[in-house]
C-alpha cells in the first residue's frame, strides 16, 4: 500500500482532543481582548494569486512559498502571510470604509521550512491590523493589545521587545549604503552577529556612525539603552526616534503594563517591510518568537492606496503548547447512558436533561449492557445510566 | 526555571572549549572524564553542558532546548538557522578553500565544472555568487579522493595546514572563507534570561580573547 496514504506531509500534523481545545482556548482569550475594542474579523482565502506576495519592496522569498497553478495557468500561492491579503482587501472592498480599519484575523499561514528542521509549515495565527492610523496613539494601542493578549492567555513569563526601524534607516543613510549593503547589514544586526558586523564597520569612513551601528544589536534592555544610543550619535532623525520611544514607554508605564516590556534597538525587521516601531514577543519554554509586529506604512501603496498601518500576529499553537500543561481538560464524558431495547427515546431525553444541567453525557450505541460497561471502563467514564422502566445509576 | 544549558561541539573544538570554561573558573573535571553521560552538570553552578555533533549544536540552540552553543563557522555557513551569533572565539581557525589538482585551473574553458564537497550549501552559494552553474556532488569522507578519481574538477573543503592536499597532489586555488569557533545564543533565551546569560556570554568572550 502507498505509505503516504497514512501520514501527513512534513511540517504538518493532526491536532487531537486537548490540542484542539487548547488552540481554541488561546484564540478565544485573545478574541476576548480584541472584540470589545472594535476589531472585526476578516477571513481571506487559503489560495491567493502569487502576485499578492511577490511585491518589489516587501516581497517574501519565493522559495518559502507553496505554489500551484490555476485553470488559466496563473501562479497561485498557499498563503504564506496573513497581513498581505488583508492589505489587499483594505485597498479594494474596504476602500470606501471609514478609517481607521480595525481588523483581526485567525487563520493559518503556510511556509516551506528547511527539511528535517522540526518547524511547522502550517502556523495558526491570530492578529490585528490597524489600518489608516499613523499616529503614536495607534502604536500605543497596538502595543497595549499585544501585551493584553499575551496576558489574557495566562502567560506569566513573557516579554515584549520594542525597537524602531528609524534608527537603522538613519544610520545606514548616513553611511550612504547601497540597498544590497543595507540588507547585508540588516541580516548581521538581526542575528546579533558582532564579529562580521565589526568587520564590515571597520571599512567605513564615518567612524562615529559605524560605531553606533556596531553597538546597535547590543542595545537591548530598559530605557537606559536610549541614553546609550543618544551618547553614541547625535542625529536629528535618531533623536526624534529616541524621544518617540521614551513617550511610548512612559504611556505604557502609566498604564501599568510596562513590566513585561523592554527595548531591543537591534530589531530591524526584514527587507523594507517595516517602517516604524517593530516588536517581538517571547515566552518561557518556546525558543522562537511567539508574537511579531510593527508599523508598515508603505505596504498598502503596493495594492494601490497609500495608507499607514500597524499590526501584530501571534503563533497560537506555540502559546497553546506552553499553557497546555497547566490547563485542565475534560476528555471523557461524565455519564454514559445505555438504553435497553425500546427505551432509546427515554435515554435521549435523559441525556438532554443532563447536558442542560452542564454535564457531558454520551449516548451508548452498543448492543448490550455488558458492552456498555466494558466501553465505560476502557474509556474511563465514571458513571453509567441503564435506562429501562427505571433509570439505574452505576459507578464504574 | 531549568538550568542554563550550553551545547559544545564534540571533536575538533572540544578541547579548546573545555580549556576556555576552565579559564572561567568552572570545575570541568566532568567534561574531561565524561564517560557515557550526555548531560553534564558543572558542580556548584546552574549550568549544564551537552556535548553534541556540530550541526546538532545549532539545532539544539535554534529550538531553545540549549541556551548557548559553541560551534564552528563552517557548520553555521552550511546549516544556517535563526539564532544570535554573538562572538568570534578566535580558536579553531582554518579556512574554506577551493582546491584543484596541482597545475590545473578550475575556471579555464567553458565546459561545466564539477565540485566534490562535504559542504554542498556553501559551495552552491559560492558559485552562484559568481553566476556559475556548477555540478555539486556531496561526499561524506575524504573529499580529496574525488579529483584524483576524476569524479570532480575541484573540491571545496576546510584546509587547516594543507598537508593532506600536498600529499595528494592537490593545491589551493582560492580561499572561500575564514572559519573559527563562534558563540551562538537562542534569541528567546537571551531575552527572557538576560540577567544570567549576558554576564556568562561576556565572560566567555573575554576569556577567549585573553
Amino acid at each position: 500500500m502507498n505509505q503516504n496514504r497514512l501520514i501527513t506531509p512534513e511540517g504538518t500534523r493532526d491536532l487531537l482532543f486537548e490540542e484542539c481545545t487548547a488552540r481554541h482556548r488561546v484564540e478565544d482569550r485573545i478574541k476576548e481582548v480584541l472584540l470589545p475594542r472594535g476589531f472585526s474579523e476578516v477571513i481571506t482565502p487559503a489560495l491567493e494569486f502569487y502576485d499578492v506576495f511577490s511585491l518589489p519592496r516587501h516581497g517574501l522569498p519565493q522559495e518559502n512559498m507553496y505554489k500551484l497553478v490555476d485553470r488559466k495557468g496563473r501562479l497561485m500561492a498557499v498563503k504564506p502571510d496573513l497581513t498581505m491579503p488583508i492589505a489587499r482587501v483594505a485597498c479594494t472592498r474596504l476602500r470606501e470604509h471609514p478609517l481607521p480599519l480595525r481588523l483581526f484575523y485567525n487563520q493559518s499561514a503556510y511556509r516551506i521550512n528547511p527539511a528535517d528542521s522540526g518547524h511547522s509549515d502550517e502556523v495558526d495565527q491570530i492578529g490585528i491590523e490597524l489600518i489608516g492610523a499613523g499616529e503614536r496613539r495607534a502604536d500605543f494601542e497596538t502595543l497595549v493589545l499585544a501585551i493584553r493578549s499575551m496576558e489574557n492567555c495566562g502567560l506569566s513569563g513573557y516579554r515584549i521587545e520594542i525597537g524602531h526601524i528609524g534608527i537603522f534607516n538613519a544610520l545606514t543613510a548616513r553611511l550612504g549604503l547601497s540597498p544590497d549593503q543595507k540588507e547585508d547589514l540588516r541580516e548581521l544586526i538581526m542575528s546579533k552577529n558582532y564579529p562580521e558586523l565589526n568587520d564590515r564597520m571597520e571599512q567605513m569612513r564615518d567612524m562615529q556612525t559605524a560605531a553606533a551601528l556596531r553597538q546597535l544589536p547590543a542595545l537591548f534592555g530598559g530605557e537606559e539603552v536610549l541614553d546609550q544610543l543618544g551618547s553614541l550619535i547625535d542625529d536629528p532623525a535618531i533623536n526624534e526616534v529616541i524621544e518617540y520611544l521614551r513617550l511610548l514607554l512612559k504611556d505604557l508605564k502609566e498604564l501599568g503594563v510596562d513590566n513585561h516590556v523592554s527595548l531591543d534597538l537591534g530589531i530591524v525587521g526584514r527587507n523594507e517591510y517595516y517602517t516604524g516601531i517593530v516588536f517581538q514577543g517571547y515566552t518561557e519554554g518556546i525558543g522562537d518568537t511567539v508574537l511579531t509586529g510593527g508599523r508598515y506604512d508603505t505596504l498598502l501603496s503596493d495594492y494601490g492606496i497609500d495608507l499607514p498601518a500597524i499590526g501584530f500576529g501571534i503563533d497560537v499553537d506555540a502559546v497553546a503548547r506552553v499553557l497546555r500543561g497547566s490547563w485542565n481538560f475534560q476528555l471523557t464524558p461524565d455519564v454514559l447512558v445505555f438504553p435497553y431495547p425500546g427505551y432509546e427515546v427515554k435515554a435521549m431525553k435523559e441525556i438532554e436533561k443532563l447536558v442542560q444541567m452542564g454535564f457531558q453525557a454520551e449516548f451508548a450505541v452498543c448492543a448490550t449492557s455488558d458492552e456498555a460497561k466494558l466501553y465505560a471502563a476502557r474509556k474511563g467514564v465514571p458513571t453509567l445510566y441503564f435506562v429501562g422502566e427505571d433509570i439505574v445509576e452505576v459507578r464504574v | 526555571m531549568r538550568n542554563i544549558r550550553i551545547a559544545l561541539t564534540k571533536g575538533r573544538l572540544e578541547h579548546k572549549t573545555v580549556d576556555l570554561l576552565e579559564a572561567l573558573g568552572y570545575d570541568v573535571s566532568v567534561l574531561r572524564n565524561k564517560g557515557r553521560k550526555l548531560i553534564l552538570e558543572i558542580p556548584g553552578t546552574n549550568i549544564e553542558v551537552v556535548l553534541a555533533k556540530a550541526a546538532d549544536v545549532i539545532t539544539y540552540v535554534e529550538h531553545g532546548v540549549c541556551d548557548i552553543g559553541i560551534v564552528g563557522k563552517d557548520t553555521i555557513m552550511e546549516h544556517g538557522g535563526s539564532f544570535f551569533e554573538v562572538a568570534d572565539l578566535g580558536f579553531g581557525r582554518c579556512r574554506f578553500a577551493l582546491a584543484v589538482k596541482k597545475g590545473t585551473d578550475f575556471y579555464s574553458g567553458y565546459s561545466e565544472k564539477t565540485i566534490a564537497t562535504k559542504y554542498p550549501q556553501i559551495s552552491r552559494r559560492y558559485f552562484a555568487a559568481k553566476s556559475m552553474d556548477v555540478r555539486i556532488i556531496k561526499i561524506e569522507g575524504s573529499v580529496e579522493l574525488a579529483p584524483l578519481l576524476e569524479l570532480s574538477d575541484g573540491i571545496v573543503d576546510i584546509v587547516e595546514t594543507g598537508t593532506t592536499l600536498r600529499e595528494n597532489g592537490l593545491e589551493v586555488q582560492e580561499e572561500v572563507a575564514d572559519v573559527s569557533a563562534r558563540l551562538i545564543v537562542n534569541p528567546a533565551s537571551l531575552k527572557i534570561r538576560k540577567k544570567e546569560l549576558q554576564p556568562l556570554i561576556d565572560s566567555i568572550q573575554q576569556a577567549a580573547h585573553q
